[in-house]
């Protein structure tokens, strides 16, 4: 049912969240009692995420501006629950989180995945790139798609033009099994087919692509 | 290999697409129910039924089986040699109702695979007919490779005699397998892969295990495990089935 509601917000996202401004004195106690918007700069992620949520505080945060919500929602309830603990999101993420309810988060994906991304339609390096390479050939793009703007599962993240440090930051953890939500368990048992300086290679390329 | 992803990404999208479509159902795709475990009350061996069943009733299409590849080949490479490590297994030469087998059991979710699963869905490579197509293509165009990973060799005699006395009776004197029991061609398959399923088997992580084979080798130390799938992956094929080092599939050139 959440993910039916996931969809269809997805598709008609920007209409959807025009109905929901219009509709917000009338929320029902469990839903969210505002936007997608409204919620993101008043809950706080605008301070580390940026107003365009692609312009990060600093290196490592990752931009979330056209992400799957599927992705989104789920990875927001796993760092909610302590599921995904890794990197910045025990000490920075969750103390947020406490203070988001799951009908916000919903909201909050949906409105992310809406948000135009210009890594979605930006040049990709060519083929000599060394990263795009690696990218092709370690089996990333199996899952993740050409240039990283695909995923071949709605559970699965877009790369293109992700913060290069966040990238690498979550290969190395999803490698070494200290981030296991999700469907990392489909990821892991190919990471030992690269390197950790591979890995730079491939952020690199795909942070690219902007 | 550079025809081979752009017409894969191009069933990707289109693919990725059926799949939020499915997700949206009230059986989820993403999460359908897992079938019987071994160890479970109820669990049956090769019990059949679904789409195993289907598969076995049709007339494979070879010719839509070297389209299904393509998808496998990401992985498997289009010889279908997998890599030496043992990440992705060797699939030429497997047999026919073996392959079916296998995976309609990833696709039923009776035997775990999270890395292949979404590309074994339905909306990746079609039904019960593509199943059949690509176990045919597979059984039949693809040339075993005559170079797999091995382990370190120090102790094949030990290795022999246990293969003799514990695996030959199902999959055969030199590792081939029974294509009517669904007994898996085990020879010249890469070390690293039949030591992870040989523990997963034995751990009980392969759900869709053969419990005759988990009484068979629970016994058996590491030493033992190591020197028998030593052997095993040394094991010579016919040598009708084995190509050239240098062979390359000509379905993907």
């Amino acid at each position: 049912m959440a993910r039916s509601i996931l969809w269809a917000t997805g598709c008609f996202g920007l209409f959807l969240g025009g109905l929901i401004m219009q509709t917000q004195p009338v929320a029902a106690a469990d839903a969210a009692a505002s936007d997608g918007p409204t919620l993101f700069a008043d809950k706080g992620c605008v301070a580390c995420h940026g107003e365009d949520a692609l312009t990060g505080l600093d290196q490592g945060y990752p931009r979330l501006a056209g992400q799957s919500a599927t992705y989104l929602l789920e990875q927001m309830r796993d760092i909610k629950s302590g599921k995904r603990a890794n990197g910045l999101s025990a000490d920075t993420m969750v103390p947020i989180l406490a203070e988001v309810s799951d009908a916000e988060m919903e909201v909050l994906a949906t409105w992310l995945a809406t948000l135009p991304n210009p890594s979605q339609t930006a040049t990709a390096p060519d083929k000599s790139n060394e990263g795009r390479k690696l990218y092709m050939t370690r089996s990333c793009v199996a899952c993740h798609g050409k240039d990283g703007r695909k995923p071949i599962m709605p559970t699965y993240p877009m790369l293109a033009g992700q913060d290069p440090a966040y990238v690498l930051t979550q290969s190395k953890d999803i490698k070494n099994k200290v981030r296991t939500n999700g469907l990392t368990n489909a990821m892991q048992p190919v990471m030992h087919l690269t390197s950790d300086e591979e890995l730079e290679k491939i952020a690199a390329y795909l942070a690219a692509i902007r | 290999m550079k025809m081979l992803y752009v017409s894969r990404v191009a069933m990707m999208a289109v693919s990725a697409l059926a799949v939020m479509a499915l997700a949206t159902g009230p059986a989820s795709a993403v999460d359908p129910q897992k079938g019987k475990s071994i160890g479970e009350k109820g669990y049956v061996w090769n019990s059949g039924g679904g789409e195993q069943d289907e598969a076995l009733h049709l007339k494979p299409n070879v010719e839509n089986g070297r389209d299904v590849y393509e998808v496998c080949a990401a992985c498997h490479l289009p010889e279908g040699w997998g890599q030496t490590d043992g990440t992705f297994p060797q699939l030429a030469g497997q047999h026919y109702k073996v392959t079916i087998k296998q995976l309609a059991d990833i696709r039923a979710l009776n035997r775990d695979n999270p890395t292949m699963y979404p590309f074994a869905l339905p909306s990746q490579i079609g039904g019960s007919q593509a199943i059949a197509d690509v176990a045919a293509y597979m059984e039949q165009k693809l040339k075993m490779n005559p170079n797999p990973g091995v382990g370190k060799g120090d102790d094949l005699a030990h290795g022999e005699k246990l293969y003799v006395e514990h695996c030959a009776r199902c999959h055969g004197a030199k590792g081939e397998g029974d294509n009517e029991k669904f007994y898996p061609r085990v020879q010249g398959q890469h070390y690293n892969y039949l030591m992870r399923q040989y523990e997963w088997i034995k751990e009980g992580k392969r759900r869709n295990a053969n419990p005759d084979m988990v009484e068979q080798i629970k016994w058996m130390t590491m030493k033992d495990q190591e020197a028998v799938l030593d052997y095993v992956s040394r094991m010579k094929p016919d040598p009708k089935l084995i190509g050239p080092a240098d062979w390359k599939n000509p379905d993907f050139e």
